[in-house]
């Protein structure tokens, strides 16, 4: 039997067996990696893979299975056990979904080179060529020293096809295909050292690498990488000053202190054994999981940000990280407002969640393969850019610091204290940029402290790319962590 | 015996895949047959989230062909999803093939080829896991329950529970198959919405299993009573004790830099600390994959090689690496050339066929490289209570914590965000709960200022925790806390 017609044998199989709603997802994959270190390939790997996700409602209580084989006699074994398993819950609160319309789409990224176009040979001389422009990047003329000891390359293409059939007579076919790449560089000058990990990464075919510049981003990252452990020195700032910081922090900023935040599930309560709550349950005042639906997320009148504050999730912009048309509960994708001119606006909500506030989803489900379930995510969240360019918010500036690019950071479970260690920092003077370095300036912050610092976002914005971790069994997705510049006044830099 | 599993498993395939690659032109090859059952149950609000289960069953091939005049080899991995003869007679081939169209692996340096004819027996199944998972719900209720009775208002968490059989065999003949079970449970309650405590079942045997149940249920609601109305900490410099929760977490990211992957690929802060100390007299730990309740244990790696323990740490210096065949004559090499010919390198039966990539699923392909199976801490001589009654300068006791951050991994600086109960310790007693403290420091530096460590040893694998680690509670010296700032006026 072939996927799409397994997918919906598995629903009406499903159905027959007395569920309440069933949705299978056959997802037929094919992953690519190039992994190389100095230049040396430690892999280059092709693996196809196909398996069908399957989620039933029964009696209000949830079961979720997955199997790897595409036998008709498997996979109705696996749904009388996932059902049977559903209904020892035993909940007293019945889960629902919101309701939603049926839909019938196809969907694609938009892509221009497929990767199955580009041979090994070509794959392998791009990470290659990129190893050792990298390199050159940490060398003098004339010298042998190379000060970026260490480079890591993982060089990742994925190609997928996606059926997702529902029991309420949705039905949507996709065609996905992203691409990325992820560098580990250590940089070691007479003076330091700086360690730098990041990715770039886009829904979109080989392409990319010129339409993304990926080679520039990356060459240009790693001479910033030896400056960094060349020149930056430690200051200790006694006051507190303004700090700017570019499109990778703001973007990991609004990643972490406001898109988890809005998780709908995190608020709920779901996530708490694992990634944790959300401090936005006490600023929309849920005491009980009941309260939820009387908050209006139209007007939630929760202040939590300076006016100039808009925090944006939109999985609709094309080329992006976290690209899609519709979500993996057959819902169509919007963008979403979690922050509009400082006030809490919107949650990231699946059928499950939005049923909880009362509302319906706004397609932020989900899943990291067929073997996960779909749960609330981010896509691409980053501050909504203004009109100021970044030499504006410089002007302005009397004693500062300009944060380009971070190294550790990590934040509470209920999204609440965060801190974020700069990599490449410079002092600004005078409403200029000036040549010193400031090594490591550490910005730690509760949340609405950060949010109201904020008196400025410029017009600029960068894509940063990254694999956003959570639930359990782990779910990494691809979402975007760029953003514009934000000038934060009044802050202290350890 | 196993009754649920291996109605799928036929072992002719390992054969079949061994001799179809041999035949096809590869040197070496792996074949590893897996078939397994995972259930999972999640809860929160003190009700079941969602009950999962899993039926994967794949072969995975590991080949490599060596070219004329070379020290190294060119290498790939298939993974066959429900293999059967029809599958591997048309794949295997083309894979072979597929190896002339890529570069030689300049870390691949051969596999096991000294046959072993016997390996150590470790019981690590229990029959009653078979069942287990319809029993899962009411484990689930009575952790909530034992939670309840104690303090707690809700709780959240998960129970994991899984079996399954798995079968090898090289091309230099070696391998076997064994069988195996696993449990794992975590809990954390609450009594309010920042008074939290966790607790863990980690096992593989149903002896006892509801006991176990019910304390980590109980120990989870203790922790958010006694954390209730906890103040803001301050902000400094303290002594701290680790429940074995966070020292798994803290020290497995040191532990995992005795992988010599991770300290070629500059991930490691014990590159050039061989044979230095690193800690006290008291800190011995071994990778251990023959102890039956640790959850990767096994009787062979997956080149085939014996399982055995390897001192990573002895009475405090650092003494050894985990080793596969290939990284550890890679190593040899490498030391030969710098003329520290004593240095020879051997395997540590640590080879595993793990998953290299990004999507963090069974869609990411397999590599063949050193992982570590279970961390076991020697225990100390403390009590828990002793090491508490005997800190007399400001102390901070951390249960548990989570998102462990690098500012670079060479050099092992880091900070960490304690969650759950946390307490403020001042002349030998818990004085009252605190809150909204971040651990800043440098693994190397904690390792060297270990001031006890205690004899309550525990099995710790969670969310937070990937590698199973056997570790008792530990009281490290000098410990710099930091605290995120509001609104400056």
């Amino acid at each position: 039997m072939d996927g799409k017609t397994l997918a919906e044998h598995t629903v009406e199989y499903g159905m027959n067996n007395g569920a309440d709603y069933v949705e299978a997802r056959f997802i037929d994959s094919i992953n690519e990696n190039y992994f190389s270190r100095n230049g040396e390939f430690l892999s280059i790997q092709k693996k196809p893979t196909k398996g069908l996700g399957i989620r039933v409602l029964m009696d209000g209580c949830l079961g979720f299975g997955s199997v790897d084989s595409l036998e008709k006699e498997q996979v109705e074994e696996r749904v009388q056990s996932i059902s049977k398993m559903a209904q020892l819950s035993e909940r007293k609160e019945p889960i629902e979904f919101s309701e939603e319309k049926s839909v019938k789409k196809n969907w694609s990224v938009p892509t221009k080179i497929p990767f199955k176009d580009i041979s090994k040979k070509e794959k392998q001389e791009f990470v290659k060529k990129l190893d050792d422009d990298i390199k050159k990047c940490g060398s003098k003329k004339f010298s042998i020293r190379n000060k970026i000891k260490n480079r890591i390359l993982f060089f990742h293409t994925n190609s997928s096809k996606k059926y997702i059939v529902t029991s309420e007579d949705s039905k949507v076919h996709s065609d996905e295909s992203f691409i990325s790449i992820f560098c580990v560089m250590n940089a070691e000058t007479k003076n330091d050292k700086e360690q730098r990990m990041f990715g770039l990464g886009g829904s979109s075919g080989w392409e990319w690498l010129k339409e993304g510049n990926v080679r520039d981003v990356i060459l240009r990252e790693s001479k910033k990488l030896v400056r960094s452990a060349e020149e930056a020195k430690k200051v200790n700032f006694r006051k507190p000053l303004d700090v700017i910081v570019g499109p990778e922090v703001s973007g990991i900023m609004a990643h972490e202190n406001v898109g988890h935040p809005s998780e709908s599930d995190r608020i709920m309560g779901r996530e708490k054994a694992q990634a944790g709550g959300s401090f936005y349950r006490e600023l929309l005042g849920i005491k009980e999981n009941n309260d939820a639906k009387k908050i209006d997320l139209d007007d939630t009148g929760v202040d939590i940000g300076s006016e100039v504050v808009s925090v944006v999730d939109d999985p609709t912009l094309k080329g992006s990280p976290g690209f899609y048309l519709y979500d993996e509960e057959c819902v169509e994708a919007r963008a979403r407002y979690l922050i509009k001119d400082g006030q809490l606006n919107d949650l990231l909500l699946n059928r499950e969640f939005a049923s909880c506030f009362g509302t319906s989803s706004n397609g932020a489900a989900r899943s990291a393969g067929f073997s996960r379930e779909p749960i609330p995510r981010m896509s691409n969240t980053f501050f909504e850019p203004k009109d100021q360019s970044k030499e504006e918010l410089v002007e302005d500036v009397k004693k500062g610091v300009l944060i380009e690019s971070f190294t550790e950071w990590n934040i509470d479970d209920r999204r609440y204290h965060s801190k974020y260690v700069g990599l490449e920092s410079y002092l600004i003077e005078n409403g200029r940029i000036t040549n010193k370095m400031i090594k490591r300036p550490a910005l730690e912050m509760t949340t609405p402290a950060l949010l109201e610092s904020i008196d400025a976002v410029s017009n600029d914005y960068e894509y940063r790319m990254n694999f956003c971790g959570k639930s359990d069994p782990m779910q990494p997705v691809s979402v975007s962590t760029g953003g514009p510049y934000l000038r934060m006044r009044n802050v202290r830099i350890e | 015996m196993i009754h649920m599993m291996g109605k799928r498993f036929d072992e002719e395939i390992l054969k079949t895949a061994v001799e179809t690659a041999l035949r096809s032109g590869a040197d070496e090859v792996i074949a590893k047959l897996v078939e397994e059952k995972k259930y999972q149950i999640r809860f929160s609000n003190s009700s079941i989230d969602v009950n999962k289960g899993w039926d994967n069953h794949y072969l995975d091939v590991f080949i490599s062909k060596k070219p004329r005049f070379s020290l190294t080899r060119k290498i790939d991995t298939l993974t066959i999803h429900d293999p059967d003869e029809k599958k591997v007679k048309k794949r295997v081939p083309k894979q072979v093939r597929f190896l002339d169209q890529l570069p030689k692996s300049k870390l691949y340096w051969g596999m096991d080829e000294e046959p072993h004819s016997s390996y150590p027996s470790i019981k690590l199944y229990d029959e009653g896991m078979e069942e287990f998972h319809k029993k899962g719900p009411k484990l689930v209720k009575k952790m909530i329950d034992s939670a309840d009775e104690v303090g707690a208002k809700n709780s959240a968490g998960v129970l994991h529970s899984g079996i399954s059989k798995t079968g090898l065999l090289t091309g230099y003949g070696n391998g076997g198959e064994y069988e195996s079970s696993f449990c794992r449970g975590t809990i954390r309650a609450f009594h309010d919405e920042e008074s939290s405590g966790q607790g863990l079942v980690v096992t593989r045997k149903l002896s006892n299993i509801e006991k176990k149940f019910e304390d980590a249920g109980r120990k989870a609601g203790r922790l958010s009573r006694r954390s209730t109305g906890a103040e803001q900490g301050k902000p400094g410099t303290y002594d701290m004790i680790m429940s074995p929760t966070v020292g798994a977490n803290l020290f497995g990211n040191l532990l995992s830099g005795t992988n010599p992957i991770m300290m070629i690929a500059g991930m490691s802060c014990l590159r050039g600390k061989m044979k230095k100390k690193v800690g006290p007299e008291e800190l011995t730990v071994k990778d251990d994959s023959l102890v039956e309740e640790g959850l990767n244990s096994r009787p062979f790696d997956d080149e085939g090689t014996p399982s055995q323990k390897t001192t990573l740490f002895k009475d405090g210096e650092f003494t050894g690496l985990i080793h596969n065949t290939s990284t550890a004559k890679f190593w040899s090499f490498i030391n030969t050339i710098k003329l520290k010919f004593w240095r020879r390198a051997k395997t540590s039966s640590n080879s595993i066929l793990g998953q290299m990539g990004m999507t963090g699923t069974e869609e990411n392909p397999r590599i063949l490289l050193p992982a570590p199976s279970n961390y076991r801490f020697d225990p100390g001589s403390y009590s828990l209570d002793e090491i508490i009654s005997t800190s007399t300068r400001p102390t901070i006791y951390l249960t548990s914590n989570w998102y462990t951050r690098f500012t670079n991994m060479s050099e092992g600086e880091f900070s960490t965000v304690p969650r759950d109960a946390m307490f403020l310790i001042e002349n030998g007693e818990i004085k009252k709960p605190i809150k909204g403290l971040r651990l800043k420091g440098n693994l190397l530096k904690m390792c060297e200022n270990m001031q006890a460590i205690g004899k309550d040893t525990k099995q710790v694998k969670w969310w937070a925790v990937d590698t199973p680690t056997f570790i008792p509670s530990i009281k490290v010296g000098g410990c710099k806390f930091t605290k995120a700032r509001g609104k400056e006026k």
